[in-house]
Parts: structure tokens; sequence; C-alpha cells
């Protein structure tokens, strides 16, 4: 039972002052995040919500009716009777000391400093510090270097909150970080021989208030203010983990982690963040060929339409990377051809894994199975997958329309290419160049997780908006969402080409798994479906 | 009645340390029948009644601490001996430990009856090697002789005494920090509450007393709380070992009664400043305590006493400095130490300790400013009080007592160019060697 929880399951609450207001929260809050839902944010270095209270840093101090010292209010509890306050001068100046120390040996290398701009020690430098320092001694000097193959620290401007450690012994379990020396020469390192190399050890980079943790993958890529970020999701497994895509001028220069405590809490793991490298990977499609030609992206829309018109029935092989919306595409041009068939291929399991925290990484290494199951229904990476298989390779059908995504995925095994080439005309959305391609008739240059807009389902079945890295009518090639639309246009299956939410509209009008929702109710943590389809095993499929 | 040593009575006897001599001399007496008889609850409340205060700095009332740890635990509870004596100036249980350390045992049994304990850990100073050596041969001698270990005196009792060496930081002789490095982490304080008495060593509820408070226990049961109390001062009764070192013709460790008078103690036990000098200044309590000027010796050495005085009895190092002493020098000195211990965990004590050595440093080696002198009282200022532990408040205190009451030092090194020693030494000098220009 929770510590507020009263025994007729009602949350207990604790009346206090908090600046002179009589105010009440449920009991068992500690005075910072009582107060912040009261609008005030008292400040903080070593606090982390996901993190233990480690009281180090200072900064939130405030005063305090129950002792003659301020208090720390990250781990201070509220109580009946408590008055606090936190604008009084006690409390100010124990604020404006901790920052003047704060600052007192960190260099002023701003300017250089990648976490300029999203710096903790910034932002409260900037409202809490002083304009001018009277420290006028030499700052001390703390060691720089690697502390794995891709962080690394800059002493310097370490202000020792020992998130980075907390996270090591929580979090990932995995604990290589440490606190080496002592006093003003307290740095964080690791032990000798053993570097900081866990599934998770990016997230220290993230939550390090300061730039003394810096991502060798991010080291002087962007200031931090020109690029643009979007709310996706990772497509890396079917955990989904929300993170934020940031972008300069169009190219990913950084993913991290968003906060969804339903599905990853703050965190993401390092195959999730540093795979975006394979979007611009040498195999990676950005041109569409036809007969392998190279064709202007106009004249790719022209041949896929002239084909799809010409073809009887179309077998329809889906990979599990597709939004919902894009399923959804597929499943009306399927219907319009008689006959069609829909299949779909899924990569090879990678490795899961479990951390102390709860936090998962599943073996599943790609976003939405659950989505195409709902859609196609459960057979559709089972028999309907074999079946397909058979039928190409025995050559029933005259047309494929193939989707090869993933860039983190090896792409669709030699059975399914083999089924491909069998195939008289083959059109194959890809996202990258492989043996699938091989004599395919159209290849049409196709998005990775992380540039499309949309939904997926990930493996609890929670449905999550995920945007693309991309403005709209930036996009280097017409995306499928837009490229199955015009299609459908041209085949006179649809009037009007629709946004990613217009089409979840009309998907949620056909499909009962869905009915009753749209992209704006979906809501920071996504939304979880009632349940699957029936019978799926989340395990079976064919490759 | 007349003052009769309990805890350093014999230390000038060859074999003082042995079980042998402990015995004959009536030791383990009280313990044997404590551990028979005595009932837990009874034990708590005549250590309260002897009003029998904590030796280690902070003089809170032992039995009161005994009466927080929970009665009913289904974790096991601990004795941790806390013997990392390691304030400047402050020698005082290495001499109980390396000439009488049965009486620690004594007292350690004692202490275990009363909260029904059956681990302890004395957690020693790292220097301590000697020390070391006589307490682990005491404990093996006890060990043999059925005093520890299983059926402690025959009492069907079983408690177990365990010597943990500390590696050399100040900052493990505070409560928690050293609580931390017993378990094995890097010896830092932790935040409280939850205190040790209710969740201490891994964490469970643990007693933390000093040396000698410890060995106090034997004396009360012998002696009874009424007679106790009316040795020294009521509110902080007893016996009590100061240890005085610095400018004096006998330095040394004494054990008086409680509030015994600074002046008396100086003059006629350490015999008085050497040399023929006059007296400048004392630090009454460890060097974390305020600095008193000649002028405010007249005072008694209790706990009460001193506190209405400004300063401390903190561990009784009494630190003695004739008039030839700078004061700028000695702040230095401190300022240096303090700087070294800071484990480094908070920001104020952190960054505070460090700039407060730096500025002291600049004063003394001729680059001192007069602004520097008010930026050393607001640096304390920002200091204390707002730490996890006590050591940024140990820093500033005295950075503040000499800074206010030996100005004319400071103000003198930074209009001579430096303090006198550094001039002697630099006597080419102009100006400085500080950075700041």
């Amino acid at each position: 039972m929770a510590e507020n929880q009263t025994n007729d399951g009602t949350v207990a609450m604790t009346s206090w002052q908090l600046n002179g207001q009589e105010v009440e929260n449920p009991t068992g809050m500690t005075i910072m995040e009582a107060a912040k839902e009261h609008g005030i944010e008292i400040p903080c270095f070593c606090y982390h919500p996901g993190l233990s209270i480690a009281g180090n840093c200072r900064i939130c101090m405030v005063e305090s009716n129950r002792s003659r010292k301020p208090v720390i209010s990250c781990s201070e509890k509220i109580a009946d009777g408590l008055e606090i306050e936190t604008e009084s001068e006690l409390a100010v100046s124990s604020r404006n000391s901790v920052m003047e120390f704060q600052l007192i040996n960190h260099p002023l290398d701003c300017p250089v400093c990648d976490k300029a701009g999203e710096c903790t020690l910034q932002d409260h430098s900037y409202e809490h510090g002083p304009d001018r320092s009277r420290f006028v001694e030499d700052k001390n000097i703390r060691h720089t270097k690697e502390l794995g193959p891709n962080i690394s620290i800059w002493g310097n401007r370490c202000i020792v909150c020992t998130r980075c450690i907390r996270f090591c012994d929580e979090i990932s379990g995995t604990s290589e970080l440490c606190i080496v020396e002592r006093g003003d020469r307290s740095v964080v390192d690791v032990f000798p021989e053993i570097p900081i190399d866990n599934q998770l050890a990016g997230n220290t980079v993230d939550i390090c208030p300061v730039g003394a943790l810096i991502s060798h993958d991010f080291k002087y890529e962007a200031r931090v203010w020109n690029m643009d970020r979007k709310d996706s999701v990772c497509g890396g497994c079917s955990r989904g983990c929300n993170v934020e895509v940031e972008t300069l001028d169009g190219f990913v220069k950084r993913l991290m982690p968003r906060e969804n405590l339903e599905v990853n809490d703050w965190w993401m793991c390092d195959e999730g963040r540093y795979g975006w490298r394979h979007l611009y990977a040498d195999d990676r499609l950005s041109q569409a060929t036809r007969d392998g030609t190279a064709l202007a992206d106009d004249s790719a829309t022209a041949a896929l339409e002239q084909l799809l018109s010409e073809s009887g029935p179309v077998a329809f092989l889906i990979d599990p990377f597709l939004t919902c919306e894009e399923m959804h595409l597929v499943q009306g041009l399927a219907a319009s051809r008689p006959g069609s068939s829909v299949g779909g291929w899924l990569p090879e399991d990678g490795i899961a894994a479990n951390f102390p925290s709860g936090f998962k990484i599943s073996a599943a290494k790609y976003p939405n199975r659950a989505g195409a199951e709902h859609i196609f229904g459960d057979q559709v990476f089972g028999n309907d997958a074999t079946e397909l298989q058979k039928a190409l390779v025995s050559s029933d059908f005259n047309t494929v329309v193939a989707f090869c995504g993933g860039h983190l995925s090896s792409g669709p095994g030699e059975s399914w290419a083999k089924a491909l080439s069998s195939t008289p005309t083959s059109i194959i959305f890809s996202v990258k160049s492989g043996p699938w391609l091989e004599g395919a008739s159209l290849v049409l240059p196709a998005t990775a997780p992380i540039e499309k807009d949309g939904t997926w389902i990930n493996e609890d079945g929670r449905l999550q908006r995920t945007r693309s890295c991309w403005n709209p009518g930036t996009e280097p090639f017409s995306v499928e969402l837009v490229r199955l639309q015009t299609l459908q246009n041209a085949l006179g299956i649809r009037g009007r080409s629709l946004s990613a939410a217009g089409i979840f509209r009309e998907l949620a009008a056909n499909n009962d798994s869905f009915a009753g929702h749209n992209h704006s109710d979906l809501g920071s943590p996504g939304l979880l479906l009632s349940e699957r389809p029936a019978g799926i095993a989340m395990d079976g499929g064919s490759e | 009645m007349t003052f009769r040593k309990i805890l350093t009575q014999h230390i000038a006897e060859d074999d003082c340390h042995t079980l042998s001599f402990y015995q004959r001399n009536g030791g383990y007496s009280q313990a044997q029948k404590s551990l028979k008889e005595d009932q837990p609850d009874d034990l708590i409340e005549l250590v309260k009644a002897a009003n029998l205060r904590g030796r280690g700095g902070a003089g809170f009332p032992t039995g009161v601490k005994w009466s927080f740890v929970p009665k009913s635990s289904d974790k096991p509870k601990y004795l941790v001996v806390n013997a990392d004596e390691s304030e400047p100036g402050t020698f005082k249980d290495r001499v109980i430990m390396e000439k009488n350390p049965h009486l620690l045992l004594e007292g350690i049994l004692i202490c275990c009856k009363a909260v029904n304990i059956q681990t302890a850990y004395i957690y020693i100073r790292g220097e301590f090697v000697f020390a070391t050596q006589r307490l682990q041969q005491a404990i093996d001698e006890a060990y043999e002789a059925g005093i520890l270990g299983n059926d402690c005196l025959g009492s069907g009792l079983s408690i177990d005494v365990t010597v943990h060496r500390g590696a050399g930081a100040y900052i493990c002789g505070e409560e928690t920090g050293m609580l931390t490095s017993l378990e094995g982490d890097r010896g830092q304080p932790k935040l409280k509450p939850p205190f040790p008495a209710i969740e201490g060593v891994f964490g469970c509820p643990t007693v933390v007393n000093n040396v000698e408070t410890l060995a106090n226990l034997p004396y009360i049961l012998e002696i009874g709380a009424e007679a106790y109390c009316a040795i020294g001062p009521e509110k902080s009764p007893g016996p009590k070992l100061f240890c005085v070192s610095g400018h004096v013709e006998n330095p040394g460790t004494f054990e008086l009664p409680m509030g015994i008078p600074l002046r008396k103690l100086i003059d006629e036990h350490a015999g008085g400043v050497w040399k023929g000098r006059k007296l400048k200044a004392v630090i009454p309590g460890g060097s974390s305590a305020h600095v008193l000027t000649a002028d405010e010796c007249d005072v008694a050495m209790d706990i009460e006493s001193l506190t209405a005085a400004g300063t401390m009895l903190g561990s009784a190092g009494i630190i003695v400095m004739d008039d030839s002493t700078c004061m700028v020098d000695a702040l230095v000195n401190l300022m240096r130490f303090y700087h070294h211990e800071s484990c480094g965990q908070c920001t104020p004590c952190r960054e505070g300790t460090g700039w407060l050595e730096k500025i002291v440093h600049r004063i003394a080696h001729g680059d001192g400013r007069m602004e520097d002198l008010d930026l050393v009282l607001d640096v304390c200022d920002r200091m204390v009080g707002k730490t996890i532990c006590a050591l940024a408040d140990a820093a500033a205190f005295p950075a503040q007592s000499f800074v206010t009451k030996f100005q004319d030092d400071f103000v003198a090194a930074i209009q001579n160019g430096g303090s006198p020693a550094w001039k002697k030494r630099h006597p080419s000098a102009v100006g400085g060697t500080a950075s700041h220009g």
C-alpha cells in the first residue's frame, strides 16, 4: 500500500504552508514535488525523479519552521503544520551561496561546451547566480579522459552531483562509475581497466546537469539551440521508447529519451540512441530505380501508378516497421485488387535485456508487429506469410509490392529474396540496398522508423504517436504515406490525400481495435489498446 | 570527595594493558554482574540518570541515544565504537586503547547488554597501528578467557567484537561517514533521517558511541548515578580526558573532573606556557572549536560553560598558542587540513574549504587584500549549517574566530606583504606569489 493510501482507498492529504499560503498535497511527498504542484519550481542539480536522493548539491535549500538551518527540499517531506519559505532571506541566500560555490571552480567555457543551452548550471546561474565572481584564485584542474567507447569526462566541469553514478548503480545495475579523490578534487571516473560500456550508458550524458559527461557522438556536432526537435518513438525494438529526435538542417544529430513512465521512464538504450548513424550509411537508398536505371521522384510515382494500374491481383509483403497508417493504405490497395494477398516478414530476433530498474530492451527489433496484427489479422506474419511465400515462389502472382524497412534490421532473408525475384513485376520499397532488390522492377526509397509520421503499437499493446524527423516539405523523397495515397488517388480509390492523422481517422472508422481514437487523444504516454486480437502469439511468425 | 582517576589510573604500569592486570584491579566485575543480573531498561535508565554525555564531541546524552534504538526489531542491532580519533589536537581515545583496552571492552559489554546487541565493531583510525595491536591483543585475551564470544562471562549472552581499521580519512570519524566506510563504501556522511539508531550500519539499528564514553560505563555501574553526577558540573558530569598540546611545558593527556578551569589545566597540569612566554590563544575543543583569546581563557572546561563562551568542549583537544604565534600561519595550517579532508559531497563544503584555504594562504604569502577579511567571513557564513554533516561548520568556525579575534595579525600580514614567517623565509620578496597579480 502506498504511503498515502488510507484504508478506504482514498489518498491521505497533508496540509502545510508554502510561502504563507495554506496548501494541501498527498502525504509522503517531498517539499520539492509538492511545491511544483503549486507552480513553484525549486532549483536542483543532484535530484532526478528517476534516481535515489543524494542531497548533496544543496541548491534546493528552503527555510523551514521546523529547523534552525535551511532544509533540502528534495529529501524533506511535507508534514502537517510545516511552514516553508522558498523566497525568504535565508532561502534566497542559501541558494545564491550554492550557486556561487558551484561556479568558483567551474570553467567559463560555455562557448565551447556541448551542454550550453541545455545546461542546468547555466540556467540556475542566470536565475540565482552572482553576476560577477569574487574568486580571484586559480581554478582547480581535474582530469579529462575517455570513460568508455562513447563517453568522456570533462572533469573541470563536473559538479559532483553523482547522478551518473547513481544511474549506473540503480538503473543499469552496472556500477562502472565512481568518484575519485576528495573535496574539490572530486571527479567522476571509472575503475581501472573497466570502461563504462553498458547498454544504457548514454543516459548518463543526458542526466549530467552540466557538460562534464560528453557523448563522443555529439561532441562539437551542433549548438543545441539551433536544432529542431521532434517527439518521436524509437523503432529499434518493440518497447517503443519515447525519444526526441534532434536535427540540424534536416540531418539527425542526436536522439534523446523522452519521459514516459508507462514505457521507458526517462531512459533509452544505446542501440536505439546511436542507431541513427545507419540513416546515413553508404547502403541507404534515396533514389528510385526502374530496372536498374535511376528515376526522378515524380517519374517513380508515375511508374508505380502505371505498374499497379496494369496489374491483376497483387501480393503485398509488409514489414513490422510500417506505421498503422501506412498499413491502412496498403490494406486499401489490397482490397481494391480482388484476389490480392497480404503477408509480412519479420527481422530476426535480437537479444532482450532486463535491468534492475525495470527498464527493458525487447528481442523483437521492430516497432509495430502488434499494429500489423490488428490490421491484417493475427496470421499476417504466420500462416498468411507462409502461404504468400509459397504462392510467390510458384509465380502465382504477377505483381508484388514489398516493404523492406528498418535501417537497423538485416532486411528480409534469402527465402523472401527468392520469392520476390520469382515474381515478374516486383515493386520494392526499401530503406537500404540488399540482396532482396535483385531483379526488382521498381525500387522506391523508403523511410526509416524515425522518418515516419504515424502510430505504432508496442509489445504491451500501447498505441504511440511518432513524428517524422523531417519538417514537412523537406523530405528527400516522397514518403510512403504520400506515395501510397497518390497511388490510391490515381487508381481512383481515394479522392484526396490526408495527413497521418486523417488516415488514422479512416483506420479508426474501419477497424474496431482503433475505434473511437484519434491522434490528438493519444497524449504523451500513448494509449493502451484494450487488448490484442485473439490468438496472437508474440513468439511465432515466419522470418 | 577527592577525584579518582578511573580511565588512566594505572597507565604508568608496564602491564596495564593486559587482562591479568585489569582483572587484578577489579576489571570486568561490573560487566560480569551486569550481564547476569541487570535488565537492559534499568541500565539505560542508570546511564540516563548519570547524565553521561558523549565524549566524541557533540555531547549527546548516551542513555537517551540508546533509548532511540527500537526494542523490537527483526533486524540485528549493532554497536559501532567510534575510535577514529582524528580531530586535530585530540589524543585521548588512543591512550585508553593503548593503555587500558579492557576498560573499553568492558564498556562495550555493558552497552551491548543495555541495548541487546550481539555484534560490536570498533572502527579505529588507520594511523593508530600500535593502538590497533593493543586492542586486538586485548580482544584475543578476552575471547580466550570467555569474556567475549559465546556465553560472555558465563552470562549466556553472545557478544562479538571486531576491530575495523579506517584508511586515514577525517570524515570517517563523522558518525554516518564512519558507517558508510564500515559498509565498504566511500566514506561519506549520509542524509539524516534515518538516524543510525533506526537505520545505521548495514541498514540496521546501530548505537554509535565514542571510546571514552564507553570507558565510563563500568565506573557508573560501580558508584551509581548519584555519585557519578557529583563529579564535576551537574549537566555534564564525570571524569574527562583533556588533551593539551602546543606551547606548554608539559603537554599530554590529563584525566580531571569535567569543569576544571582552563587556566588551571594549562598552568598547573600542563606546566604553563612554555619558555616563559605569554598566552596568546587557546583552541579548547579540537581544531573545529572557536578559538579563545588569552582574555577569554577564564572558563570552566565543561560543555555548558564553553558553549556559553561561544565555543565548545568538542573532543577536549586543547591547543595552546603562545605570543610568538602568527595566527595567519596557524589558520593556513587548519584550512589546509579541512580542505584536504572535506569529502566533497556537499557543494558549500567542497568548494568553500578550498576557497578559504586559498584566500588565507594568499594573505600569509603576501598577496592579501583588505577585502579578503570580509570575504573569509562571508564564505564562512555561506558554509555554516548548509551541509549534510558538520565538516563545513568545523572548517568555518576556526576561520571565523581567527579572523575576528586576531584581526590585527591578518591586517599586518596584508599590509606587510605576508606573515612574519613567510617574510623571514622570503626576505627579498616584494608582494607575493599568488596568482591574481
